[in-house]
């Protein structure tokens, strides 16, 4: 018994032709050769489609294919002259000599078929305004020296409580954030006593989950938290009572926050 | 007083003559614009309706210092078909007439690495018709000069005018290479290259 053939239908007839415009449009940025596509298919295609067409969109689209489909016979054409021409190569096989030719020989293939042109260079209408354009918006020679030697940057210094707390990483307002998410983390952990260390610091946007993460880090390295490992998955289990200092024996555990949820 | 008449005239027509050379020789190499070279537009202005005949002089003059007058046509690529209608405008250069050495084209400041991967460029494309994606031209010089030099060597090309970019990011060849390279040349000694 011989399968009935499918019936056209009219997104069926859509696609076909969205997918035939693409396949010209790479054919035109030369992705694919143009004999890759089998004009005559492409133009009964259309045939077999043009009387399921509703939309003036769908009679624009019919039109653009067939635009498309006769640009790729130009490139047919214009491929089957450059290939009886003389300067028609192989690609495959320019490309395998290319890769095996050394430098130098290189270069004498190109040195007998190069005419380098002679001029003689001078101020013009353009540079002049160029020239004119950098030196209305170059820095005075003091200002260049400061900023290169602002880019060269300071040896490392201590860093004082005051300094710190402009940064925002010491301070009240930091302390206040810490201790707001120390005891948002004991409510988490009423109940189980331990919670799950993306649940906790997963927020709507990027942003705040990266600076949950931030703060946690410092609940962990002050005592008011500890992070536990099991089979990869982390958890975290609030301290009750802190003791606000650096634990001397922590190791460093770090922990990329993924853009994607 | 036949006589007198022609003494006058013969030394009149010779200066006026010298004096279109030298215009015509002005328009050639001294640059105005973004590009060397003159427009025919430009000659005819200057030089007059009779400018082919100056620049034929000129060129019999040049050719003695092994230089000589290209004329190349502008936006009509040289892989051109002969169905393919060029366009008007025809810029005139001067070009070397002769080749130059190996040791010369270092002098001139070009890097020995970067004229290979110039003609490495030029046979690529002219084997693709003229045209290649950007990504295609830095994967051939990558294999051979490496991924950063390849970017480098294309912005390269393209910034002297060897290469031209549009927007879908596919290359083609630029109106220096049209001027400078004679294609059949390259495409020959490429194909008798034995490996």
């Amino acid at each position: 018994m011989s399968e009935s053939p499918k019936k056209p239908t009219l997104a069926a007839g859509r696609r076909e032709l969205k997918e035939l415009v693409d396949t010209c449009d790479a054919i035109a940025e030369r992705k694919f050769n143009p004999f890759f596509l089998d004009v005559k298919l492409g133009v009964e295609t259309l045939r077999q489609f043009f009387p399921l067409w509703e939309t003036f969109q769908d009679h624009c689209m019919d039109a653009h294919t067939l635009n498309r489909l006769s640009e790729v016979v130009r490139l047919q054409n214009t491929q089957l002259k450059f290939q009886s021409s003389a300067l028609y190569a192989d690609p495959e096989f320019i490309v395998r000599k290319l890769e095996r030719m050394s430098e130098k020989r290189l270069v004498e293939v190109l040195l007998q078929s190069w005419h380098p042109l002679a001029e003689l260079e001078q101020l013009t209408e353009e540079t002049v305004t160029n020239a004119l354009n950098y030196w209305d918006t170059l820095l005075p020679i003091a200002e260049r020296w400061k900023k290169k030697q602002s880019n060269e940057g300071k040896p490392p210094s201590p860093i004082n409580n005051e300094m710190l707390t402009g940064l925002g990483v010491h301070g009240e307002e930091f302390n206040t954030q810490i201790n707001r998410l120390h005891e948002e983390l004991r409510i988490a952990c009423e109940s189980s006593k331990v919670t799950d260390y993306w649940t906790f610091v997963r927020r709507p946007t990027y942003q705040e989950t990266v600076h949950r993460a931030y703060l946690i880090s410092f609940l962990i390295t002050y005592g008011f938290a500890k992070l536990k490992t099991d089979d990869g998955k982390l958890s975290l289990i609030p301290v009750d009572e802190p003791t606000g200092k650096a634990t001397a024996n922590s190791i460093s555990f770090p922990i990329p926050v993924p853009r994607s949820s | 007083m036949e006589s007198k008449e022609t003494t006058q005239t013969q030394p009149q027509t010779q200066t006026f003559y010298s004096d279109k050379l030298k215009r015509a020789m002005h328009l050639l190499l001294f640059r105005r614009g973004k590009m060397p070279g003159a427009k025919e537009w430009e000659f005819k202005e200057k030089i007059g309706k009779n400018y082919e005949q100056v620049l034929e002089q000129l060129n019999q003059l040049l050719s003695e210092l092994d230089l000589e007058i290209k004329k190349v046509k502008e936006h009509t690529p040289a892989y051109a078909t002969q169905n393919e209608v060029p366009t008007d405008e025809s810029r005139y250069y001067i070009t070397l007439k002769g080749t130059l050495g190996l040791k010369e084209a270092k002098m001139i400041g070009w890097r020995i690495d970067n004229l290979a991967a110039l003609a490495a460029v030029v046979a690529f494309l002219l084997s693709k018709q003229g045209k290649a994606p950007r990504e295609d031209l830095e994967k051939l010089l990558a294999n051979k000069f490496g991924r950063w030099k390849s970017i480098t060597l294309v912005d390269i090309f393209l910034r002297t005018g060897y290469l031209e970019e549009d927007d879908a990011g596919v290359i083609s060849l630029g109106w220096r290479t049209q001027s400078e390279i004679d294609l059949k040349t390259l495409m020959t000694r490429m194909a008798e290259v034995k490996l």
